[in-house]
């Protein structure tokens, strides 16, 4: 009686049973079965990297930008709400807060965000052919917001934050850019 | 195939921030290993093509998750490996097919000058599975039954067959 495949692993594993561990000290038959499974085994990862026939790059990158916009614009009405409702409430409670220049600056930027996003919004963007300029133009700005969002959205809230005021205001520059791009666009078709 | 990716800290912090280019270096980074891995496992090259995409897909969807927890080949391979699993138990109807034709088909002997990457190919998926998973990514068998959703027994008796499929189609093409 020789090992079976069964016990040839369990011996490579060290969990063999007692009589496996006993038999293969002494049946050649066996010690030769168990050095063809280590060669194997060693020839299996020695076999050759199999290389992608595709780039498949280019597609994971389009799903990509797809999602950020969507979460772009769900992020951006987020946005615009949390910023009319600071507004608001500074304008109505008068904390002292409101006459902290940072926090001032912070609902200011807020605000202005929300407003751009709203006349994007008016725009019509996803209704209107782009050239390839101005297509690659809004890509960029889109992608630009898309990271400067990612970074608001794990940034802790503070009024006292200078930092998250510049983070905000040049959220607010990228927007301009952005609704310039797609009002120019629509003036030149509108002609 | 060995895999001894060390990817700078820095790329991999941009790639969390949503750095498209660091994320595209990841996917440069790790594409050959991936898809060999997935090859190995999945009978179809466009299977593995379309794993290999929905693998990073995920990725680039959670790598603000990974921790920096060990390596991050590991999680990117444990990522494709459950989609490779995944795939195969989607298509198991297939791969009871395939199986079938293994043990039925008249013209299906092994010929000669038979190699063992040949042998490997013509195992069904779940067996390549199993062997690529434990003798060459070092999975253990209880993390490959928890990937497969099998038992530990499953694992061993599976790798003690496809071992012993293998050592036939072998010896028979030694000796043709």
């Amino acid at each position: 009686m020789h090992c079976t495949m069964e016990d040839l692993g369990a011996l490579r594993a060290g969990e063999a049973s007692v009589w496996a561990r006993r038999h293969i000290t002494t049946c050649a038959h066996c010690q030769a079965e168990l050095e063809r499974l280590y060669q194997r085994v060693a020839q299996l990862k020695a076999l050759p990297a199999l290389h992608p026939p595709r780039d498949r790059w280019p597609v994971v990158k389009a799903a990509l930008r797809a999602e950020r916009t969507r979460r772009r614009r769900t992020w951006g009405t987020w946005t615009g709400s949390l910023a009319l409702a600071a507004t608001i409430a500074a304008v109505l409670l008068m904390q002292p807060a409101a006459t902290n220049t940072v926090y001032a600056e912070l609902s200011q930027a807020k605000q202005q965000s929300a407003t751009l996003e709203d006349s994007l919004k008016q725009v019509d963007t996803d209704g209107r052919v782009l050239s390839g300029h101005a297509a690659a133009a809004v890509a960029d700005l889109e992608d630009r917001i898309s990271v400067l969002d990612g970074t608001l959205a794990q940034r802790a809230e503070s009024d006292q934050d200078a930092e998250l005021v510049k983070l905000w205001q040049e959220r607010v520059g990228l927007m301009r850019e952005l609704v310039s791009v797609h009002v120019t666009r629509a003036r030149y078709v509108g002609l | 195939m060995t895999v001894a990716l060390a990817v700078p800290d820095v790329i991999v912090a941009r790639a969390q921030a949503g750095d498209e280019a660091a994320l595209e270096t990841l996917y440069r980074a790790f594409e050959t290993p991936v898809y060999h891995l997935i090859r190995r496992i999945l009978r179809r090259p466009e299977d593995a093509e379309d794993v290999l995409q929905e693998t990073f897909l995920e990725v680039v969807r959670s790598i603000k998750q990974y921790r920096g927890e060990g390596y991050l080949w590991g999680w990117i391979r444990k990522i494709a490996t459950t989609k490779a699993l995944m795939r195969i138990r989607r298509d198991s109807v297939r791969e009871t097919e395939t199986m079938d034709d293994e043990h039925g088909k008249p013209g299906m002997h092994v010929g000669a000058n038979i190699d063992l990457e040949r042998a490997f190919e013509r195992l069904s998926e779940t067996s390549r599975a199993v062997v690529w998973l434990h003798d060459v990514e070092g999975f253990t068998h209880e993390e490959i039954a928890e990937q497969m959703g099998k038992t530990v027994s499953f694992s061993k008796s599976q790798l003690a067959r496809a071992h012993a499929r293998l050592r036939r189609m072998l010896d028979q093409g030694a000796h043709t």
